[in-house]
């Protein structure tokens, strides 16, 4: 019995003699006729995958030198030297803060085995995959990525990939979002009415605009901010945004313009996002938003939007309403760049570089939002859901004051207060305010004191930091 | 009309500078065939970029470079002997050209022992291939030389005996006079046995001429080029790849005249006819050229013993069992 198993499979392993090189033969004459799949590398570029592992782009302004990277590299192929500096105290009496700066953050790719450790350790995002790959070099030494290089990387890192159609938002529950959105729709045309209620847009209806938060952020640090809360739910984000921007066109195309001319944000970004990062915002005192405005204005000189807006009270508060109809997508940031540029007589490889920074600006726009969504939602699920969040009362939740307030009374005085406001000044003034808003005592102090912080911070930042640096980097 | 007398010599002349110029062009583009068949059927895309479209220009690239390179003669080798080998494979290659016939009258010299001459002149070649492994000083030439002539011994006899039965049928060895004995269909003629030494021919003279599955003698994994091994430059590429592939095309012409009817239609049908007898003769020697291509890309490797088994105990026995068959087909068939 065994014995016919064996020759049945022995005969059916043997088809019969040349069986095998005729069906070679044949399989060659099917491939002489099919279509050629080779792609022509240097000629034609694959379009590779988003989660291509090309080379890791560093985001220098996230790092906080944890070392995290350094440490669970495989191949040891991170180099980072920092030194600390000390900062003035937050507040008089405090100890003077420590604070870690990067001096060298260098990726030799010579020994990188792509791995992306590095990547999903790192708690700051600030290391990024890049799906470039094209740096070969004569020199093993060129290998070596300096931070700098490193961060010119960051212009090729495509936008994190869409969430999945009906996929849970971390950290958020998700039926906040048709709620969120339907307070957006009757809450926007208001806003665009009045200066006021734009403030009240952003703080009911918080996570009910991924629109403006997609587009938003370029725009100046007000604008962040009023967009930074946003964008925890994408798939609303489409539906409310067109309509709600209907209402002020004229203005939307103002901004828009602004929006071209400023493109020099995106260094102040990130340390709005830090600010932004922690609890900080969440607890939300009125004062510590207005100080964030005051604090961030000497930080982003470069910002046009803030710059150029000194009479503000009509400008900044609206701009959130018609910025939901820019809704610019990273690839139009990048169409309309390239197009600028090419008419401005940039040369293509300038056009391509600046129309590419915009596409990734636009996209850490959108990334920034949609992180800072989840934080800032958390304690808002009660007036998301509220229709009447349009109107602008301070006391109708726990946190509607918060960002209601932000652009009623932190835009002008964001914009009026000079960056180098002294600290003690603005203890006055928040303290008074307080009490003229009717808080009590405790909380005006509390607030008023964390406004001459963040005063503090923001002008100092500036003074200490070069003092130490030129002290020696290696401290 | 100017009335242009030429004397036998200077038509002989033409003749042969006509074949001068072809055979080195059709080698050429038969190189060129090789490189995209082979890619195309590995599913790359081979030259893409000399001469612009398609790596039209490759072989005539290869063939430039292989000029401007240096002719290395090792020290320790027979200097004459060495430098003599190459012409000796190469020109009987272009001497087979002469007695193909392209049209009924397109033919450099209709000899009447047509047939031997070709068995005779093909096998020329083997001589330079042992004084190239010889002269060489090489253990891996002289080593491929010795298979290559052991494989010539070995597969020569399939041919001539395949050869011979065809001359049997046509009562011929004039090249001409096969041809226009052939009756359609050509290669079942007659039924069965036309076949059988149809594929006889084809495995003997891919053998000869040292092609994959029966390239042994050149087996780079052992013997890098076998006895090509130490030779640069313009002996390299007259002796091998331009060889090779003049030979190629010499033996798909061979194998048209003698199996497929040579210059004929491929049907005897009366508007065929009108089609000049090159036109036919080229699309089949390139059908032959594209079938042996095409074996030697999927066939793999014989190993030397396999090889040699293969010719002496099935193709060798199996040809004299078929001009037995010839025979009897001519005094009993119809």
């Amino acid at each position: 019995m065994a014995l016919d198993v064996d020759q049945r499979l022995e005969r059916a392993r043997r088809p019969g003699f040349g069986i095998g090189l005729l069906k070679g033969m044949r399989v060659l004459l099917k491939h002489l006729f099919k279509r050629n799949s080779v792609i022509q590398y240097p000629d034609v570029k694959q379009d590779l995958s988003p989660r291509t592992r090309g080379v890791i782009a560093l985001k220098e302004e996230n790092c906080t030198v944890c070392m995290l990277c350094a440490r669970e590299c495989p191949d040891w192929c991170i180099y980072i030297d920092s030194h600390k500096e000390t900062l003035p105290p937050k507040r008089e009496g405090g100890r003077p803060r420590k604070r870690n700066v990067l001096d060298r953050f260098a990726i030799d790719y010579a020994l990188c085995m792509y791995c992306g450790i590095c990547v999903e350790v790192c708690p700051y995002d600030a290391l990024f995959w890049s799906r470039e790959f094209e740096y070969a070099e004569y020199d093993i030494r060129q290998l070596t990525h300096e931070k700098e290089k490193l961060s010119d990387w960051m212009a090729t890192v495509l936008p994190p990939t869409e969430l999945e159609e009906g996929a849970d938002i971390p950290g958020q529950p998700s039926k906040a979002a048709p709620a969120a959105a339907a307070a957006t729709q009757t809450a926007t045309p208001t806003a665009a009415a009045t200066a006021a209620t734009p403030a009240s847009v952003t703080s009911s209806a918080t996570e009910a605009r991924p629109g403006q938060a997609q587009t938003a952020p370029r725009e100046g640090t007000a604008a962040t901010e009023a967009a930074r809360p946003a964008a925890s739910a994408p798939d609303a984000a489409t539906t409310p945004a067109p309509e709600t921007a209907k209402p002020a066109p004229g203005l939307a195309e103002e901004v828009k313009d602004q929006q071209m001319d400023s493109t020099a944000e995106a260094r102040a970004e990130p340390e709005v996002k830090r600010d932004a990062g922690g609890a900080v915002e969440a607890e939300g005192s009125q004062a510590e938003v207005e100080d964030k405005a005051e604090a961030e204005t000497p930080s982003t000189p470069e910002s046009t939007a803030v710059t150029q807006t000194p009479p503000p009270a009509a400008a900044a508060p609206s701009r959130p309403a018609p910025r939901i109809e820019d809704l610019e997508q990273p690839e139009d940031a990048y169409a309309r760049v390239l197009d600028e540029q090419s008419k401005a007589g940039s040369s293509p490889q300038v056009a391509e570089a600046r129309a590419k920074v915009a596409r990734v600006k636009a996209e850490r726009a959108m990334t920034q939002a949609r992180a800072a969504a989840p934080q800032e939602v958390a304690p808002t699920p009660e007036p998301s859901g509220a229709p009447g969040a349009a109107e602008p009362e301070p006391e109708q939740g726990p946190v509607a004051p918060t960002p209601e307030e932000k652009p009623d009374s932190s835009a002008p005085q964001a914009e009026a207060s000079s960056p180098g406001e002294d600290p003690e000044a603005v203890f006055e003034r928040v303290l008074e305010e307080e009490r003229a808003k009717g808080s009590s005592d405790a909380v005006a102090t509390a607030r008023a004191k964390a406004a001459r912080m963040r005063a503090g911070r923001g002008a100092g930042s500036a003074g200490p930091q070069e003092q130490e640096g030129t002290k020696g980097p290696n401290d | 009309m100017i009335e242009i007398t030429l004397t036998d010599w200077q038509i002989l002349l033409v003749k042969l500078l006509i074949i001068l110029i072809v055979v080195p062009v059709g080698a050429l583009v038969g190189g060129y065939v090789l490189h995209k068949e082979m890619a195309h059927m590995q599913h790359r895309l081979g030259p893409m970029y000399a001469g612009g479209w398609h790596g039209w220009a490759q072989t005539l690239a290869d063939g430039i470079k292989f000029a401007y390179k240096e002719d290395i003669i090792p020290a320790s080798a027979d200097k004459r002997v060495f430098s003599l080998a190459p012409a000796v494979i190469f020109v009987p290659v272009l001497l087979l050209y002469l007695v193909i016939p392209i049209d009924q009258n397109l033919i450099v010299e209709d000899l009447d022992v047509g047939l031997f001459f070709l068995l005779a002149i093909g096998s020329v070649g083997s001589i330079g291939v042992l004084m190239a492994g010889w002269s060489s000083a090489n253990k891996y030439a002289l080593i491929g030389a010795l298979r290559s002539a052991g494989q010539l011994i070995a597969y020569e006899l399939p041919i001539v005996l395949s050869a011979a039965a065809i001359a049997m049928l046509a009562g011929t060895l004039s090249l001409v006079g096969i041809v226009e004995a052939q009756d359609w269909p050509y290669i079942v003629w007659p039924p069965g046995i036309g076949l059988a030494l149809f594929l006889l021919f084809l495995a003997g003279a891919m053998a000869e001429m040292a092609l994959p599955p029966f390239d042994m003698p050149v087996a780079e994994s052992e013997l890098i080029t076998g006895p090509f091994t130490e030779y640069t430059g313009m002996r390299f590429i007259f002796g091998f790849f331009f060889a090779e592939t003049a030979h190629m095309i010499a033996f798909a012409a061979i194998g048209t005249t003698l199996f497929l009817g040579g210059y004929k239609p491929i049907v005897p049908w009366e508007p065929l006819e009108v089609i000049p007898g090159v036109l036919w003769f080229f699309v089949k020697t390139s059908f032959m050229v594209f079938l042996l291509l095409w074996v030697r890309f999927s066939f793999p490797r014989l190993r030397e013993d396999q090889l040699q088994k293969f010719a002496w105990k099935a193709l060798i026995p199996l040809s004299l069992v078929l001009i037995l068959a010839t025979g009897a087909w001519i005094l009993y068939g119809p």
